[in-house]
């Protein structure tokens, strides 16, 4: 008996300590694509990379407004640049919405004449991950390449409705709000060369 | 006097107690491995994570956007860090808040049971279901930007660990044969 009462004893002893400190459980992230492998990936090319950040001005929140409806919670926007023998090869920038189920994050690259040449989602939630799965696998980013300032991203929808349930169809559309806004900022506030 | 004895009573209800007591503290190690992955063991980390960055400030905008540009080594670019921003918060809030109560709940059940003074029994169960509430109350405060509340947290985690242990100890006792229950640790 005293065998298992000191296994019971180690037992919770162990149990305890895991359990010291534990507490705030946040929701966790889960990251689809990391920020360095999505710019690597997606700058094909690139030989340097800079990172581009811009304060907001008030003409550019009035511009970005006026365009898309929304106002960015962070007033610096990154955008990655990369480079291949002083020449551009593209610019990336991630751009995230918040969802009551999590935030959702999506990668864009934008080429040297101003397209995307690729979207990706690359951040999601334990609870949103099956459901953009499951949008992204209509081939629903796919549809946002070669979008360029000016054009609806929302069109890209039109190869999803039907097919989808709610909350995947929910996820589909929150993607397409997120490119918008990420079509915005490009246009608004990425100006000049990159040096 | 409690509503029963543990100790007095059927096998069957000793071994939900224990068994609960015992998949309940399973479930604590990966909640104390989530914690420690998403947000962090230390207030500084704990308030990064719940703490909102500074917003937009209109006020002191100026007229024009301003950008500097500068060379990336992706090799030194740190990982995106975890935050839980107020939407996040709420649905954590509606989800964890209940099942704290639940667990709080359950273990009254078992708490019930243990013969303690009714003082220290009373203590027990208001620290069970305090330090659930205090917990999301401290995370709350650092979504208000209070950071320092981040003690608030840990010090509500390391409470209900404590309730926890308190819990089992007491439970381990009744239920092993030729024990007194008549003590409290």
């Amino acid at each position: 008996m005293n065998i298992v009462r000191r296994l019971g004893a180690a037992a919770g002893l162990a149990l305890a300590v895991a359990a010291l400190g534990a507490a705030a459980h946040p929701s966790p992230k889960v990251v689809l694509v990391k920020h360095t492998d999505f710019i690597r990936q997606t700058l094909t090319g690139a030989t340097q990379y800079l990172v581009r950040t811009v304060d907001i001005g008030k003409q550019d929140l009035a511009a970005i407004r006026q365009k898309s409806n929304f106002t960015p919670e962070d007033p610096d926007v990154e955008f990655y640049l990369g480079q291949a023998g002083g020449a551009p090869v593209g610019v990336v920038l991630f751009h995230q919405v918040d969802t009551p189920h999590g935030p959702i994050e999506v990668g864009l690259t934008f080429g040297p004449d101003g397209a995307i040449s690729r979207a990706m989602v690359t951040t999601a939630t334990v609870e949103t991950k099956p459901w953009v799965q499951e949008a992204v696998g209509t081939g629903l980013m796919s549809r946002f390449t070669g979008l360029r300032a000016g054009d609806d991203p929302r069109k890209a929808l039109a190869g999803v409705d039907g097919k989808l349930g709610g909350m995947p169809q929910y996820m589909a559309e929150l993607i397409t709000t997120a490119v918008a806004r990420g079509m915005v900022l490009y246009s608004t506030l990425y100006k000049g060369s990159a040096t | 006097m409690g509503l029963y004895s543990l100790r007095q009573a059927n096998r069957s209800v000793k071994l939900g107690a224990v068994l609960f007591l015992l998949v309940l503290g399973y479930a604590y190690l990966f909640a104390f491995l989530m914690v420690k992955t998403w947000s962090g063991l230390t207030p500084t980390k704990v308030a990064a994570t719940y703490v909102p960055a500074p917003g937009m400030d209109e006020m002191h905008m100026a007229t024009e956007s301003h950008a500097t540009t500068k060379p990336l080594d992706l090799g030194q670019m740190p990982d995106m860090k975890h935050t839980v921003d107020t939407n996040t918060l709420v649905q954590d809030s509606h989800i964890h808040l209940m099942i704290y109560a639940i667990v709080a709940g359950l273990l009254t059940l078992i708490i019930l049971g243990l013969d303690w003074p009714a003082w220290w029994r009373d203590t027990v169960i208001v620290a069970a279901f305090a330090t659930g509430a205090l917990d999301f109350a401290g995370q709350w405060l650092m979504n208000f930007g209070l950071g320092g509340f981040a003690w608030l947290t840990l010090a509500s985690g390391w409470g209900m660990s404590l309730v926890y242990l308190i819990v089992l100890y007491s439970t381990v006792r009744a239920v092993l044969p030729g024990r007194s229950t008549g003590g409290y640790p």
